[in-house]
């Protein structure tokens, strides 16, 4: 048994780091480390920094212009990057729809999609949940008609993150409803700019706008943006959800986080606090030696399969139980609305620095156990799969 | 990085399975438990003769020079059937503190140890001193011992007691014959099914060979052993963990009630989980924290805390859920579910507590 990475994995996490100092562009990493949100731009320009250096398909095979990292630089660029306090990567057009068009799609699609994604051209967003399916995502509902050359969409959408922002979509749309409700649904790509979408903002509690509904009103959709075959869209969709475990342990920006908050904690003589930041840390302690047993494994073969639902399960729980000790070291200035500009806003309101973003933080990752398959349908996944229940 | 057990700890691995699964089984065990003996002295035999009880010794005492990952596996499979042989007192405690130390006659009673012959025992601890261990009001002076030991394990088997006490103004360790003038002993049953005894010493002379060891070579002795035990005990925990979500998710499978096995109900499942995925992160402690210890590094006590912590709280809180989810049958004496919460109460009693040991990482 060895602990320690390789000499080759060490140099790997030094360049890491070195394009963290040097090319993490300057005027993101001020607003990330001061907890200001970010623009449209901000988000492109840090993607494309990355595209620059050649790592935007940084879980992409070779052959597509990816960088074909094994999973050990994969869980470093991770790490490296989360303790860097960087954005996390947009995962819907590179970590989702990628790999179902390089796995599923025509050569066509390849070519028409994947450069642009690999260079962050194009910003896309997801087109799964609908306002009656959540976890019973099966049971979808939005409308694809075949007619003549087109499909013609019609129905909506929710929770789609960054729509605003969005060039295209990825939909799970219905072409079937005669058989079982996994059989009869299509993957389609769809342009934001045809006629008939419309985004509606939703905004959460934070006061945040990150969050829409989209409404599809006779939307036409060329046959050609069809992925794989119809009424196969179900394997497609699960196949995606696979790729979206990637980092959703976020070992590396809870790390940092909970530096951080030691910082602030240190400061409060608070010996209730203090304990319960020690047993933070020995669950982000925990977490990351799962992480890495589940990732040796994988190196050495071995399919980790449900186990890895624990990562979504613990980290999540992580991530939200350091906000809830951010705003318990807040302690009276948890009360404050922030600032002038009202939430969402970087204005600052009253009171220590720590305290002014703990609250948004604290309302903005309640998401984090519902998205991404909620934490009990997690759990259905351990009971079932690990479990045999 | 690869976190992989090597082909030999497989092996050693599935040894103890085998060992466990077909001469250790709870009804076996049982009946040691309601007889006069503390343990089953067939047991321990076959724990010398394949070399169990000279595993972690240097190679220089006759040992296989074994380190915290074999120990951790042997007690963890040990966790997994609650076993109560006598292991920790002598191989893991006493041996240690004499294997590590520069003791002129440590080889032979190492020798005794490994053979199965002998039973040597560590007093640590003190009533007024809980859970510090290194300023015991126990001291030598004009040659003579004096003051009283608790929670001595397996003390009442031992032929010698390696005592801590204070000699010269110093911490010292050193050896007692259990016959000697002036020893005295009272035994105790554990919670988990073993013994320890209460000793006193009144005037028990002492002369400088029966010294192991004195001032910063003592404190360091019994705190590496102290740290060494409690990633046993953790290891251990980690086990009987495993063990409960195992029989756990048997046990409703197998019993039904409205019509069905209620495993079936979610509510069941989901606790079932926390158990499997308390008990997974928990291994990982234990990784962490014996690789640490293995590779001596400053930070081996601090995770050593870390796994004890997380044990002591979670351990507790999965044998609670394994007892609540067999329902009646959790509570009776004759199931063995019950005995896996006795024996993570007493973990987490030994050698610091989930607060003590919170406290000591965030130190």
């Amino acid at each position: 048994m060895d602990i320690n990475f390789s000499k080759e994995d060490l140099a790997f996490r030094d360049e890491l780091r070195e394009w963290l100092a040097n090319d993490y562009p300057k005027h993101v990493k001020d607003k990330m480390d001061k907890g200001e949100h970010l623009t449209r731009q901000d988000m492109v320009d840090y993607h494309k920094a990355l595209s620059a250096k050649g790592w935007m398909g940084y879980n992409w095979p070779v052959e597509y212009g990816g960088t074909g990292w094994s999973a050990t630089q994969l869980y470093l660029f991770n790490k490296e990057f989360g303790m860097a306090g960087c954005p996390p990567l947009l995962a819907f057009g590179v970590s989702m729809v990628a790999p179902v068009i390089w796995t599923f799609g025509n050569e066509e699609q390849k070519k028409r999609f994947l450069p642009d994604i690999l260079d962050f051209n194009t910003w896309w967003c997801q087109g799964y949940s609908e306002p009656g399916s959540g976890s019973d995502l099966a049971s979808l509902k939005t409308k694809a008609v075949k007619d003549g050359d087109h499909y013609v969409v019609n129905g909506s959408k929710t929770w789609t993150t960054l729509a605003q922002n969005a060039d295209w979509i990825f939909l799970l749309v219905r072409t079937d409803s005669t058989g079982k409700k996994q059989e009869g649904i299509s993957f389609l790509l769809v342009d934001m700019k045809t006629p008939g979408i419309e985004v509606k903002p939703i905004i959460t509690i934070d006061g945040d706008h990150e969050v829409n509904s989209v409404f599809f009103t006779d939307v036409k959709v060329p046959v050609e943006n069809l992925v794989g075959e119809e009424g196969k869209g179900w394997t497609y969709a699960k196949f995606l959800l696979a790729h979206e475990r990637f980092g959703i342990a976020a070992v590396g920006a809870s790390m940092r986080a909970l530096n951080e908050l030691k910082e602030v904690v240190a400061e409060l003589n608070n010996s209730d606090l203090d304990k319960k930041v020690a047993e933070m840390e020995i669950a982000i302690s925990a977490l990351e030696m799962t992480e890495l047993r589940l990732l040796s494994d994988l190196e050495n073969g071995g399919h980790p399969g449900a186990e890895s639902s624990i990562l979504k399960i613990k980290g999540t729980e992580i991530q939200q139980g350091l906000t809830e000790l951010f705003v318990e070291a807040a302690g009276e200035y948890a009360l404050m609305y922030p600032g002038a500009g009202g939430y969402g806003s970087n204005d600052k309101p009253s009171g220590p620095e720590h305290a002014a973003v703990s609250l948004e933080k604290f309302l903005n990752f309640r998401k984090t156990s519902i998205y991404g398959g909620s934490n009990e349908i997690q759990k259905n996944i351990i009971s079932k799969f690990v479990l045999g229940v | 990085m690869n976190l992989s057990y090597t082909e030999e700890q497989v092996m050693l691995r599935e040894q103890i399975q085998k060992f466990c699964e077909t001469e250790y089984d709870f009804y076996k065990r049982e009946e040691v438990v309601k007889s006069e003996d503390d343990f089953d002295a067939n047991a321990w035999s076959l724990f010398a003769e394949q070399g169990w009880l000279s595993m972690p010794f240097s190679e220089e005492s006759g040992g296989f020079g074994f380190g915290p990952v074999e120990l951790s596996i042997l007690f963890e499979e040990f966790g997994k059937s609650l076993v109560i042989e006598p292991y920790l007192s002598n191989v893991v405690l006493a041996g240690s503190v004499l294997d590590k130390s520069n003791f002129e006659g440590k080889v032979e009673l190492i020798e005794n140890i490994c053979s199965g012959s002998m039973h040597v025992s560590l007093a640590y601890a003190e009533a007024a001193h809980s859970y510090e261990y290194l300023k015991p009001d126990t001291n030598v002076s004009d040659n003579k011992l004096n003051g009283t030991k608790t929670l001595v394990l397996n003390g009442n088997n031992a032929s010698k007691v390696i005592v801590s006490c204070v000699r010269n103004g110093e911490l010292s360790l050193v050896l007692v014959d259990t016959t000697a003038d002036g020893v005295s002993f009272n035994t105790f049953r554990t919670i988990d099914e073993k013994t320890c005894a209460e000793f006193t010493f009144e005037n028990v002379s002492i002369q400088d060979s029966d010294v192991i060891a004195s001032g910063d070579e003592a404190q360091n002795l019994l705190t590496e052993t102290i740290n060494l035990a409690t990633l046993c005990i953790s290891a251990e925990a980690v086990g009987c963990m495993v063990s409960c979500y195992h029989k756990t998710v048997q046990y409703t499978k197998e019993r039904e009630q409205f019509d069905q096995p209620i495993s079936n109900f979610q509510v069941l499942q989901h606790r079932m989980v926390d158990m499997f995925i308390d008990s997974e992160l928990a291994k990982s402690l234990l990784f962490k924290a014996m690789l640490e210890v293995d590779a001596d590094s400053e930070d081996k006590f601090r995770h050593v805390s870390a796994l004890k912590a997380h044990v002591g709280k979670f351990g507790k809180l999965s044998a609670q859920n394994a007892v609540q989810l067999h329902g009646g049958m959790g509570v009776s004496e004759e199931m063995m579910i019950g005995h896996y919460l006795k024996k993570m109460v007493a973990i987490d009693a030994m050698f610091g507590n989930a607060d003590y040991h919170l406290k000591s990482f965030s130190k």
